[in-house]
């Protein structure tokens, strides 16, 4: 890449698994308050944000159109606003776009979900498939989550001991994160004791239902330094979209995570993923994915996912320093809270959880069902 | 005088279905492949040569959550990197500035953009009113109609002028829709039929009557944007995208005082003045050779003509009454017939964007201008009072 | 009687009493009109009321109705058989409508969809349709007459001629014929249909064919297959998925817009106030949109106003909070409650009788709920003040 794009601020609600006291447009301005605040962004025509990115979901938010509830909120009022409505980290990739296209100098990007606000997120996601045929079927992003696990579980030898491993090492993490949902200690044994959901998905597998709001300030290289003194750079972003029929993809072959590492290591100049990475953060909705996605990742090798818990490597190779998605982020942002985290870090504002030194971080993210698309963004502190 | 950026794109390729009522004859995925095979034939390429994909309508109108997942089979997304835009009634228009952006950004050479609707299957004015804030408004609301447009433009104009105005805009527009087979609505309206139209088409909402409003429509269109060296390489006339704008406003509420209460410049005529202003445009209705505006009614189409051209008083009337704005005239509005004619609304902006870009191409057929088309604007419109301007230019030459 | 699309208008009125549906019509009392023009068509009411619902021909239409349809007999039986889009004719101006629009749309689900009388298959049915079934490519440089002389119930002549590669088909026979066909109406029915094989009408004489045989034995060739219009249609009929998705939702209100509901509890309008530019939010938001700062601090307006804006509405659309179709017409409305100024307007209902009466300028105040729950509908309407 050319020309560079910096995130000059990044804030975050904190995560709750049932934030009823606010609406979801307070919870947006109580992020792009601190943002103003902090960085002295303007909305002026010329020279301050015109354009502003929002990610949320019609269904989760119940109102159509949902980014029309957010305009006031996120400061769209006679301004640009347009809605990702995928995972919010594309909305990072979008708003790199807009940057390196020249068509603005500043972006802002505000990504909310509640995921409490509705029944049931599963009734959510089952509303993912075709009416037809996957949704009379009962298919939601959690039973064949189930499919995938077994599928990986049998392929790389990850048992549910690995499994429980990977939660204790989320908790810990996720313990020195305040904005983490879930932060309460668990031993290995509580999580192999947990109910069995949705088999071999225990209870204490899967994410917690969450609520919460994160955004971010872009900014173009010229420009950065008048907003923050530590900018952390873009330096590649790339997603891929894998077959929607699940007879139609390999569910243990990553696909589409492969070729999204790929493209955004490329552009990155990232050569060995598996040595150059300060810290990783995957968007691991259930615990088989943290090592499943890992391998997609080349972080570890294929099928060494096992290896990988066995041999400390969740904790060496820094992986999931915030908790993860397993402590608990809502689906619209998973990706774009592991975004803010990997921001966090490398401004070296992480707190008790930092990653001394940490320069070159990796952020996943992924939407649909057994990680039908994937999203990568490396960043950079130098 | 020009908005900076860093690599121009060319349109390249084209498709749209036919818009009608019901599809039940094609399922969604069914359907959005029929525009891209369409966009592919027009551009001469293959699935193989599309980088990226971006793809965009309202999920509630449907009910389908994340619709890019399981469209993926009619997109062709696979293997590919893929994006989702959604912005309401503007959805399409903003699918336009994300292709832009992408490949002006240097992220991909090619992309193809899909706006779709299938309303039929759901409540259309239902799935509007979903929009209002579920414990306040959503029980007062009735869809995107109201009737507001037309009282404020009868007390300017005076009862009889106005809705004559209107109505003869309405038939100007039907007149354009049945030179287009691919219209949903063409009724083959004429000129004597104005005064009875006007006492008895049936009212929705005050003199918004069934005849001002637009359809809901099933149908698919799908661009393909290639950067400067690609677009010339693939198209023998690409069609460049000189800039865009988009301006959003707060909710419909503080609106609706009394008479003499100030009032805030509209949105369109705020992103109309900003994007004139920085590509150096002094006289819109003379720039432009055709405008596809996004004009849900025919009281709206009237009203925002003057708004998108920063005209004053009744110069927008008398373009409709001077028959300035049919094909041939002086600033042709709508030769596809508009979205009263078709309105699949996520993908209606887009269909603005494409039908400009085919008067420029001169590939419009029975609807094509006759005379040569360099410059165009085409308009968006969504949420509450949400504009999209795109402006497009024959040559590489601003 | 004119018939369209295989039935009469008379047909479809005549079942209308048998179709009722009184599951669908619970508390309905209407008087439903029909004002059919064009060939076939006439005056009709259908009143519906107490869990009953009765039909009468009218020589001309009730003073009262609660909602009358006007169209032609054309539109109305194509409609009713699903051949003609009702809104798009609606929107054409071929169907109008009077009254209360939602009972009419209410009609589905107060009676069962009228289904055409199935009609036994005549030899005419068949024979008209030999110009359609015409294929020229087997008829090239045919210049011939073929007779068809149908005996017996349901009988009658008929004579196709075929020249320059078409074909016309006239009632009677013609002098000179190429070649005739002689047979009953009835076994030509069956013939058609697949049920008489040929080899054996022809054998047994049941059939008889005079003249030109090598033409005779090229006619099923000249004239493609008959296929009954029903079973054409059956390969047409496409599956459609009907489904009513829900997903319980529970939404916050939070801080501002709660603090407004209780104020409605208590029948006070509070609006919050904008600390940098002082305009007044109705309802609450958290948020001044063109200060992009919070709005904290609370006022007490109203409860009384007066009308910037009046919307009349007709279009019956269902309330998405119920589901329910809205009676029309109603009227929303923008009031400047007192101690409000410019654009700080506060939006909802108007009391029914007031539609037609309210202007813009008129002084309103609020109707309470005797039961108030903290939500819009503590506010039962605004009424004109007398």
């Amino acid at each position: 890449m050319g020309k560079r794009v910096a995130v000059c601020a990044v804030e975050q609600t904190g995560f709750f698994t049932n934030l009823w006291q606010k609406r979801f447009q307070e919870m947006a301005f109580d992020i792009v308050e601190p943002i103003i605040r902090k960085t002295g962004v303007t909305f002026d025509m010329a020279t301050g944000i015109r354009n502003i990115i929002t990610c949320s979901d019609d269904v989760f938010d119940a109102r159509t159109i949902s980014d029309n509830a957010m305009t006031d909120a996120v400061g769209a009022h006679y301004r640009g606003e347009e809605k990702v409505t995928m995972d919010g980290i594309n909305a990072i990739g979008y708003g790199l776009a807009c940057v390196l296209s020249g068509h603005d100098d500043i972006i802002l990007i505000v990504g909310h979900c509640k995921e409490s606000q509705s029944e049931s997120r599963d009734m959510v996601t089952n509303l993912a498939f075709d009416p037809f045929y996957y949704r009379p079927l009962g298919l939601d992003f959690k039973n064949v989550a189930a499919l995938q696990a077994r599928a990986y579980m049998n392929k790389s030898g990850v048992t549910d001991e690995h499994l429980a491993k990977v939660v204790v090492n989320s908790r810990k993490n996720a313990a020195l994160n305040p904005a983490a949902n879930a932060r309460e200690l668990l031993t290995e044994e509580q999580v192999l004791k947990s109910p069995m959901t949705c088999d071999p998905i225990r209870l204490l597998h899967e994410y917690p239902v969450s609520d919460g709001a994160v955004a971010m300030l872009l900014v173009c290289e010229e420009r950065a330094s008048e907003f923050t003194d530590k900018p952390v750079w873009i330096s590649g972003f790339a997603n891929c979209m894998d077959s929607y029929f699940l007879g139609d993809k390999d569910l243990v072959g990553n696909f589409s995570l492969k070729k999204a590492a790929e493209r955004a290591y490329r552009k990155a100049g990232v050569k060995n993923p598996a040595e150059e990475f300060d810290l990783v953060e995957v968007n691991d909705c259930f615990a088989y994915q943290t090592p499943m996605w890992l391998e997609g990742l080349g972080l570890c090798g294929e099928g060494k996912g096992s290896a990988l818990i066995d041999g400390g490597g969740l904790k060496t190779c820094n992986v999931n320093k915030s908790g993860g998605m397993l402590a608990g982020n809502p689906l619209m942002i998973g990706g774009l809270a592991r975004a803010a985290e990997a921001v966090i870090q490398l401004r070296g504002e992480a707190g008790d959880r930092q990653v001394e030194g940490a320069k070159k971080a990796l952020a996943h993210g992924t939407t649909g069902a057994a990680g039908q698309f994937h999203s990568v963004l490396v960043l950079d502190s130098e | 005088m020009s908005h900076k950026r860093n690599r121009n794109v060319g349109i390249i390729g084209i498709g749209q279905t036919q818009y009608s009522s019901h599809r039940e004859d094609v399922n969604q995925p069914e359907m959005i492949n029929e525009a891209v095979r369409f966009a592919l034939e027009d551009a001469g390429l293959t699935y193989d040569d599309i980088d990226c994909v971006v793809h965009g309508n309202m999920e509630l109108f449907e009910m389908v959550h994340q619709p890019d997942l399981w469209h993926t089979i009619g997109t062709g997304a696979y293997g590919k990197d893929a994006y989702r835009v959604t912005t309401g009634g503007t959805t399409g228009a903003t699918l336009v500035c994300a292709a832009d952006n992408l490949v002006a950004s240097g992220m991909y050479d090619i992309v193809l953009a899909v706006g779709f609707e299938k309303l039929q299957e759901g409540h259309t004015t239902g799935g509007i009113t979903n929009m209002a804030d579920p414990l306040w408004s959503r029980n007062l609301q009735t869809g995107a109609l109201t009737g507001a447009t037309a009282g404020a433009m009868i007390r300017e104009f005076g009862e009889e002028r106005a809705r004559r105005a209107a109505m003869k805009l309405r038939i100007d527009m039907d007149k354009h829709a049945m030179l287009n087979p691919n219209s949903h609505r063409s009724f083959g309206l004429d000129y004597d039929q104005l005064d009875d139209l006007m006492e008895n088409s049936p009212k929705l909402v005050g003199e918004l009557r069934l005849i001002h409003m637009c359809s809901q429509s099933d149908g698919a269109c799908a661009m393909i944007f290639a950067s400067e060296e690609k677009a010339k390489e693939l198209s023998d006339k690409p069609v460049w995208i000189r800039d865009h704008i988009t301006i959003h406003r707060e909710e419909t509420f503080n609106l609706f005082g009394k008479e003499d209460a100030e009032r805030e410049e509209t949105t369109h005529r705020f992103a109309a003045r900003k994007l004139f202003e920085r590509n150096g445009i002094d006289n819109p209705v003379d720039y432009f050779d055709v405008f596809e505006m996004y004009d849900p009614s025919s009281w709206w189409g009237l009203d925002w003509l003057r708004e998108f051209m920063l005209l004053e008083g009744d110069e927008h009337l008398k373009m409709v009454e001077n028959d300035e704005l049919k094909i041939g005239g002086r600033l042709p509005l709508n030769p596809s017939g508009g979205v009263v004619a078709a309105n699949p609304i996520g993908a209606t902006a887009m269909v603005r964007v494409a039908e400009a870009a085919l008067q420029i191409r001169g590939d419009a057929g029975g609807h094509q201008i006759p005379s040569e088309v360099k410059h165009a604007l085409a308009s968006g419109f969504g949420g509450t009072l949400w504009t999209v301007l795109t402006m497009l230019e024959k040559d590489l030459d601003w | 009687m004119a018939e369209y699309f295989g039935t009469t208008v008379d047909d479809i009125f005549s079942t209308q009493t048998e179709r009722f549906r009184p599951e669908g019509a619970e508390g309905v009392d209407a008087v439903i009109a029909y004002d059919i023009s064009g060939a076939g068509g006439g005056r009709w009411m259908v009143a519906i009321g107490g869990g009953k619902s009765e039909t009468k021909k009218l020589d001309s239409l009730p003073a009262e109705f609660t909602a009358k349809m006007i169209t032609d007999a054309e539109t109305f039986v194509g409609m009713t058989v699903g051949r003609i889009d009702g809104m798009e004719a609606f929107q054409a101006g071929r169907v109008r409508a009077e009254g209360d629009m939602a009972m009419l749309l209410r009609l589905p689900q107060m009676f069962t969809k009228y289904v055409p009388p199935k009609k036994p298959i005549t030899a005419r049915d068949i024979i008209e349709t030999a110009v359609d079934r015409f294929q020229p490519q087997y008829a090239q440089e045919l210049d011939v007459t073929v007779g068809y002389d149908f005996t017996g119930k349901g009988g009658g002549q008929w004579t196709a001629v075929i020249k320059d590669g078409k074909c016309t088909l006239e009632e009677g026979l013609r002098d000179n014929l190429t070649v005739s066909n002689i047979v009953s109406a009835e076994d030509y029915v069956d013939l058609m249909l697949g049920k008489l094989d040929p080899m054996v009408a022809f054998g047994s004489g049941r059939l008889k064919l005079v003249g030109d045989m090598e033409l005779a034995m090229k006619l099923p060739k000249i004239f493609a297959k008959f296929v009954p219009s029903e079973e054409a249609e059956a390969v047409e009929e496409l599956i459609v998925l009907k489904k009513i998705i829900s997903v319980d939702m529970e939404y916050s209100t939070g801080p501002v817009m709660g603090q407004f509901f209780e104020g409605l509890m208590e029948k006070k309008i509070l609006a919050n106030v904008c600390p940098k530019c002082g305009r007044k939010q109705l309802p609450p938001r958290e948020v001044c949109a063109p200060c992009r700062c919070r709005a904290d601090e609370f006022v007490e307006v109203g409860p009384g106003g007066e009308i910037t804006m009046i919307d009349d509405t007709y279009y019956a659309s269902p309330d998405p909070l119920t589901g329910e179709t809205r009676e029309t017409p109603y009227g929303s409305l923008h009031v400047l409650l007192d101690g409000c100024k410019d654009n700080e307007t506060f939006w909802h209902m108007l009391k029914k009788n007031d539609l037609f009466d309210a202007q813009p300028g008129d002084r309103v105040r609020p109707v309470w709920a005797d039961e108030r729950t903290g939500s819009v509908n503590d506010i039962l309407y605004f009424e004109k003040v007398r």
